[in-house]
């Protein structure tokens, strides 16, 4: 049997851990070199004991289409996705610029609207997003912040520029995961970080403990729950981890309940017990069936009300999913420099909108190039990836585009940047992004790399854990104090 | 504390500790069926018996048969006294509970629930399944030792205490029962010879025969061990044990002072008694009696906690 790393070849993609076929990067050198030195069954027995560990400790997902089953467990490779502290200090800074300037934006088009009068955005810009929420209107939470947990995608293309590809405003899932792909790599691979200094992850949940709490200033220790949809839903697990990890009660609408006085309560076995913060990971549209879909059964009646006349905290705010909009994506740069009056530090990828006509022929014209998203999809629903698509395919996005062109943006198909990964017989590249969280509160905090998923798929772009993804510990190593050989 | 989670504690406790017996109770049986001639009254069915699962039983299987009685006590997903069922939904519990109990219970519940599902197809081969039905009670063990030791002593935890024991006085009530049959006046001979062996199984199915030995010598009559299962007050396993307990525990949670009247009424009736004395069928229809008092007390706690009149203030 040749050696599982024998073949190894990244070819045209930047790698994430190479510098060529050959070649580790300055912060991958000790990693790959522990990695390559161990024969293939000592390799492979690592792979399976942190199977058998993700099988034992329960870390699941759900993908919808396998009905019934709420026990695919957590798809997992055991090599580590690297990022030199150097590059991350920046990307860092990047991403607090950038949830700074949409939380400004949110906070201003449901209040004053300056950016709309100023001809920065256009309102119908603003208005066909399908997170405006017209109930939220004239509202002020702490310090200005909706969106106070946040998860931007970020992507590299083969020049090794780091983008961000969408801003995940509305109920961002995936911390749970990066927390426990965390601990697994502890427990199946204990010795490399005794030759890296690597940086710890595991503190997210007092920081957003801390967070939470701070949306109450007027409490010295508020009451604070998280609110979830229940066992079905598929980031059950994540919730559950979270509450008990934070210290949050993890409930569901039918525990919670709005009193005569305007205030939330939960039903406890001493009677009715007040609650002052909820991290809520149900959508908007189930919050309150009084405002929003009233064949919700999973929302509490006149919440909204009770959020409204800061009765209660909600995070993230109702309403901030606005801003979780692959059209109004695409002026988050001019937001930065018009809320901040600043450059932004971490581009966009280059979008093209159809509701410009320049831009319409353009993208009707290079459909095959392209990659096309309708503005309101997440987990990678609904989009076109021009290379990989058939004809029948493209001819069915063209007539969607023509029909609505205000609803959908392109994009150019990114040659994402690959990863060495675990493939059964052998390591090969496969493509990965990365999903770094940021909470807003009266202070900034990020995590120290975030959640790499990686599309196990020879040549598959798609990353998303609902469509079949994996995913992997991703590391921050600071190459200052690799120093000599240690 | 959230009714919702009391409610789920409360039965991840009753279910672990209904797993855990369920795997001595089967263990042991095997073993004294080892024992015992085949025309002994004591079968397979007994076991199905000590369950009230009778009717259940007879709706999927037509044949007695160790074989049978096994799939449907441990494996049959119908039968809801089966193992599979309580420990399924223990882990369910266990589950919808992650916030409030130690982290590591979940892990052990599930390496549980994945380790029987695994050996379930093995049942039929004896020895597979004593060694299944071990290692089952260890993981039991080790999860109440997980909250011993790493529990505050908080709502959840009184919970916990207050399920195990309901749920423990229901099972020694129900053993208790099956001991009726070998008082039994009219008992055959083969029986009759068998007494001290049955007699000492019974101790085994609650776990009690060391500590009784270290009371009552290796005196094992029918006398003494219905005293020390039934009176014992340092045994964690007699009836007066659990439902001291019971009291014990239910005391510090939030208006529990009817609660608490109901369970010393039943202590007190139970100790009226001198069961050492009194006929075989007397046994059996207090034995039947108590356990319509242990349910109705759980009806009780249900509705004091977990389904409130939450109206609002």
């Amino acid at each position: 049997m040749t050696h599982l790393w024998r073949d190894y070849d990244p070819g045209a993609f930047y790698d994430e851990l190479m510098v060529d076929q050959h070649q580790p990067r300055t912060f991958s050198y000790r990693l790959l070199d522990h990695l390559q030195s161990m024969r293939n069954d000592a390799f492979n027995q690592r792979v399976a004991e942190s199977e058998i560990e993700i099988l034992e400790r329960g870390v699941t997902f759900t993908v919808y289409s396998d009905a019934g089953n709420i026990d695919r467990a957590w798809p997992f490779d055991i090599i580590p996705r690297i990022l030199a502290k150097r590059e991350w200090d920046c990307t860092e800074k990047g991403l607090i610029q950038r949830i700074r300037a949409l939380n400004q934006f949110i906070d201003d088009i449901y209040n004053d609207g300056h950016i709309i009068q100023d001809g920065i955005i256009p309102e119908d810009v603003v208005m066909q997003s399908k997170g405006y929420r017209p109930q939220c209107r004239n509202m002020r939470p702490a310090y200005g912040v909706w969106a106070h947990i946040c998860g931007s995608d970020l992507v590299r293309d083969d020049h090794g520029t780091l983008y961000v590809l969408e801003d995940n405003l509305r109920v961002p899932s995936g911390v749970a995961y990066m927390l426990e792909n965390r601990k697994t790599t502890k427990r199946v691979l204990p010795e490399l970080f005794k030759l890296l200094n690597i940086s710890p992850v595991n503190d997210y949940p007092s920081h957003l403990a801390a967070m939470l709490a701070s949306l109450r200033p007027d409490l010295a220790s508020p009451n604070m729950v998280l609110l979830t949809p229940g066992i079905y839903n598929s980031a059950y697990f994540e919730h559950a981890s979270l509450a008990q990890q934070a210290g949050l009660t993890l409930l569901e609408g039918a525990d919670l309940i709005v009193g005569g006085d305007g205030y939330v309560y939960m039903k406890t076995i001493h009677g009715l017990e007040k609650v002052d913060v909820i991290y809520r990971r149900i959508d908007d549209d189930f919050i309150d069936p009084l405002a929003f879909r009233d064949d919700s059964t999973l929302g509490i009646p006149g919440i909204m009300q009770a959020w409204r006349d800061g009765k209660v905290a909600i995070a993230n705010a109702p309403g901030c999913g606005v801003a979780d909009d692959k059209v109004i994506y695409a002026y988050v740069p001019e937001m930065i420099r018009y809320y901040l009056n600043e450059e932004p530090i971490l581009p966009n990828v280059p979008t093209f909108l159809c509701r410009n006509p320049d831009h319409l022929r353009y993208v009707l014209d290079n459909l095959s190039e392209l990659v096309v998203k309708p503005a309101n999809e997440s987990g990678g629903y609904g989009m076109l990836v021009g290379p990989h698509s058939s004809e029948d395919k493209i001819a069915e996005f063209r007539n969607l585009i023509i029909n609505d062109p205000n609803n959908y943006i392109a994009q150019p198909t990114l040659k994402l940047s690959v990863s060495p990964t675990s493939c059964g017989d052998k390591i090969a590249p496969r493509h990965v992004d990365l999903r770094p969280f940021i909470l807003s509160g009266d202070s900034h905090y990020v995590t120290p790399g975030g959640l790499t998923r990686v599309a196990l798929v020879e040549g598959s772009l798609i990353v998303n854990s609902s469509q079949g993804g994996g995913s992997k510990d991703t590391w921050i190593v600071d190459e200052a104090l690799l120093g000599g050989t240690g | 504390m959230l009714s919702r989670v009391a409610e789920r504690v409360y039965w991840l406790a009753r279910y672990l500790e209904r797993v855990e017996n369920t795997a001595r109770l089967i263990n042991v049986h095997t073993g004294l069926l080892m024992d015992l001639p085949r025309e002994a009254e004591i079968d397979w069915f007994t076991l199905v018996s000590i369950f009230d699962a009778d009717i259940f039983y007879h709706a999927s299987y037509e044949q007695i048969s160790e074989q049978n009685v096994m799939h449907f006590l441990l494996a049959d997903t119908d039968n809801p006294m089966a193992l599979i069922h309580s420990l399924s939904a223990l882990r369910e519990n266990a589950r919808t509970s992650l916030d409030i109990l130690p982290e590591e219970t979940w892990e052990q519940v599930n390496e549980l629930y994945l380790l029987v599902k695994e050996e379930l197809s093995a049942l039929s081969n004896r020895r597979r399944r004593q060694n299944l039905l071990l290692a089952i009670m260890e993981r039991c063990q080790t999860i109440w030792g997980i909250f011993t030791n790493h529990m505050s002593r908080n709502h959840a935890y009184y919970f916990l205490q207050s399920a195990k024991h309901l749920e423990r006085a229901d099972m020694t009530s129900r053993i208790l029962e099956m001991a009726s049959l070998l008082l039994k006046e009219n008992r055959s001979d083969p029986v009759r010879a068998f007494d001290g062996l049955l007699w000492t199984h019974l101790l085994r199915a609650l776990s009690a025969q060391q500590m009784y030995t270290r009371v009552n010598g290796s005196n094992v009559s029918a006398g003494p061990v219905l005293d020390y299962l039934i009176r014992d007050t340092a045994f964690p396993r007699s009836l007066f044990f659990s439902l001291s307990a019971i009291g014990r525990y239910l005391s510090p949670l939030p208006k529990a002072e009817n609660l608490l009247s109901v369970q010393k009424q039943i202590l007190q009736k139970l100790l009226q008694t001198d069961h050492s004395v009194i006929p075989a069928e007397d046994i059996h229809r207090r034995m039947d009696a108590l356990q319509i008092q242990l349910a109705a007390l759980d009806g009780q706690i249900s509705a004091q906690w977990f389904y409130p009149d939450h109206s609002v203030a």
